[in-house]
């Protein structure tokens, strides 16, 4: 399996001196491609902080972070802006849809900042709102829509333009039971499709959905399974 | 380019979502730009005008006048060819007088005015004949009694218009003599204002100033002023010239006894209480627009704490620093645009309104409209760079933990 994450002895310290925070402690960690991960830890383990890092919102204050080959440790913020664009789909716990834009230019806001050309990025959002099924909503705007419609139209930006990893922070956080289950299937059958994909979750019934389970907890990796109860 | 548009799109929307705080904020601009709007038609306009007047009356003339407290020298006719010889660009030159005296009608005398001057008075003077012609050089040169007078002098004196050929008896110092009518001129604003007197005296029109000489036993070698008749294009060029030309003629050196000024003095002056105006309003305005400035910086800044999240969700799908930067410049330009174009549409409705009502004429310099959208265009760029720099720098993950 080809390496798609490669994190190498990294530490994050926040205040660094007398009351620094060690918010990741030498971690190390290889995601290959096609992977369905859960990343599970209590709040203050450090898990928001590898999300970040993941998503190259962070740098690591140590250590290597490699994301395709390519060192992305230590970068300008307007390259973290491009390979976060390239590779990253980001699923966040409160949606984060722009409330004045509807559905589908929400879609394609990852595709405008990409540069694709407006028939293209037509054809790429429409593609992606169809494949969660809220291609008739795609006039809507966010406060017309439930928190499962509109974590929807997130993950359809999240995919649109193809970025090799889908980053998913605590997806159902702000969901009740049922649209939970139709974000699960959602996330699992893009697994399928052959997506690699990394949920962040606290909830173990999540953790639980995923192949491959991480703990982290004061800032460590504290155990990395196979998940055996893993069902298609 | 293509992305660009899509800053500007969001940038819309985002001041459409937001209407009643836009136009707020725009109204500083618009104040602003209406107002110097406004007062800059209003000039144009007014020059216009008076340009227009001064036309009809003849625009192009300069006058020299020798001051007799400096110098005891003055213009006789060799002098008078002289200075018409060494100007170049000009009709003629003239001596110009304006004579009192009384005409003859049908039943009773009429007091009244006319000019002496030279051929050079048609062109310079743009003089329209109704009927007959002008007086020429050689008349002038011979010293011929024609005249031309004015459509309403005629109308006056013999009770119709074509009078050409019949003669007129002139008093002036008590000498008497009879002038040939030549022509018939169209009025002026000048004649009509004379008539407007209501009799006499008024001003009936010109004849050669060798004729009144010799008819009236005047002496014509001791002029003390001058007009030089020319076309308006040529009178920066010979204003210039002038003083040294006659200074040379005359032999007079440096008593600064030649004063030269063109023929209205009067508009220079309105031209100047105008610039005044311009400026005290210019400076109004400039002020507005600049008080109209901080508030766009002001809104942008409540935009974009306001908007914190969406510029870390927007940083968090690949927007560069540069792309919320355009975004958020783009969005204050738009405002000021906006606010610059309604400032014009209201500004040229009141200076219109303004121009009808005081009867000047209306006239929008394409440029000047030009200028101003760039302007208004850049205040926003200009005052939306702090707002936007600010929501540039933002650090994507502090953005996106803000409620």
């Amino acid at each position: 399996m080809k390496k798609l994450v490669e994190i190498k002895d990294v530490c994050k310290i926040y205040n660094p001196g007398e009351n620094e925070v060690r918010a990741l402690n030498h971690v190390n960690l290889t995601i290959g491609e096609g992977e369905f991960v859960a990343i599970i830890g209590q709040s203050g383990s450090g898990k928001s902080t590898l999300m970040n890092m993941l998503g190259c919102l962070d740098t690591p204050t140590s250590g290597k972070y490699y994301l395709h080959g390519q060192d992305v440790s230590h970068m300008t913020d307007d390259e973290q802006s491009d390979v976060r664009n390239r590779e990253i789909g980001f699923i966040f716990q409160g949606f984060n849809l722009i409330p004045s834009l509807t559905a589908l230019e929400n879609v394609e806001l990852p595709l405008i900042y990409r540069g694709v050309s407006k028939k293209e990025r037509d054809r790429l959002a429409h593609a992606a709102l169809n494949s969660v099924g809220l291609e008739k909503r795609k006039t809507h705007r966010p406060n017309e829509m439930s928190g499962g419609q509109q974590q929807r139209v997130a993950i359809a930006r999240a995919i649109a333009q193809a970025p090799p990893i889908l980053l998913a922070d605590e997806p159902t956080g702000n969901l009740d039971t049922g649209s939970t289950k139709e974000i699960i299937s959602i996330i699992k059958r893009l697994y399928k499709e052959g997506r690699t994909v990394i949920i962040i979750t606290h909830d173990p019934g999540i953790a639980q959905q995923a192949k491959r389970i991480i703990t982290i907890s004061d800032g460590e990796i504290k155990s990395d399974i196979i998940n055996e109860n893993y069902v298609d | 380019m293509g992305t660009f548009g899509e800053y500007i799109k969001s940038a819309l929307s985002s001041i459409k979502n937001n209407k009643g705080r836009s136009f707020l904020t725009m109204l500083g601009i618009i104040i602003g730009i209406s107002a110097v709007l406004t007062v800059l038609v209003l000039g144009d306009g007014m020059k216009e005008t008076v340009n227009g007047e001064i036309d009809s009356m003849g625009a192009a003339t300069i006058s020299v006048n020798l001051d007799t407290t400096k110098t005891d020298k003055t213009f006789d006719q060799d002098s008078i060819n002289q200075v018409e010889e060494n100007l170049k660009n000009i009709y003629g030159v003239a001596p110009s007088f304006t004579t009192w005296g009384y005409v003859k009608g049908k039943h009773t005398q009429y007091e009244m005015m006319m000019q002496g001057t030279s051929e050079a008075a048609k062109e310079g003077g743009s003089v329209k004949l109704a009927h007959g012609r002008f007086f020429t050089r050689g008349d002038v040169e011979d010293c011929k009694p024609v005249c031309v007078i004015s459509q309403i002098a005629a109308e006056k004196i013999f009770g119709y218009e074509d009078v050409v050929g019949q003669n007129i008896e002139l008093t002036f110092d008590d000498r008497t003599a009879e002038f040939t009518i030549v022509g018939v001129t169209e009025n002026t604003p000048q004649d009509i204002s004379y008539a407007g007197y209501g009799g006499d005296p008024y001003f009936i029109g010109s004849a050669p100033y060798t004729s009144f000489a010799t008819a009236f036993n005047w002496n014509i070698d001791d002029f003390t002023s001058i007009t030089i008749y020319l076309d308006s294009e040529y009178k920066n060029d010979v204003l210039k010239q002038t003083r040294s030309v006659v200074e040379n003629v005359l032999g007079i050196r440096g008593e600064n006894a030649v004063k030269v000024s063109s023929g209205y003095g009067t508009d220079q002056t309105t031209e100047t209480i105008l610039n005044i105006i311009t400026s005290v309003v210019a400076i109004i305005a400039a002020i507005s627009l600049l008080v109209g400035g901080i508030g766009v910086m002001n809104i942008m800044t409540v935009s974009v704490t306001e908007r914190t999240r969406e510029i870390g969700i927007r940083k968090s799908l690949g927007a560069r620093t540069s792309s919320i930067l355009v975004q958020f410049l783009a969005e204050a330009a738009i405002l000021t645009f906006t606010g610059g174009l309604i400032g014009i549409a209201l500004g040229l409705s009141l200076a219109f309104l303004i121009c009808k009502v005081i009867d000047f004429a209306f006239v929008v310099n394409p440029l000047l409209i030009a200028i101003v959208v760039a302007i208004s265009t850049a205040i926003g760029l200009f005052f939306g760079i702090y707002p936007a720099r600010r929501a540039a720098k933002l650090d994507p993950i502090e953005a996106l933990r803000t409620e």
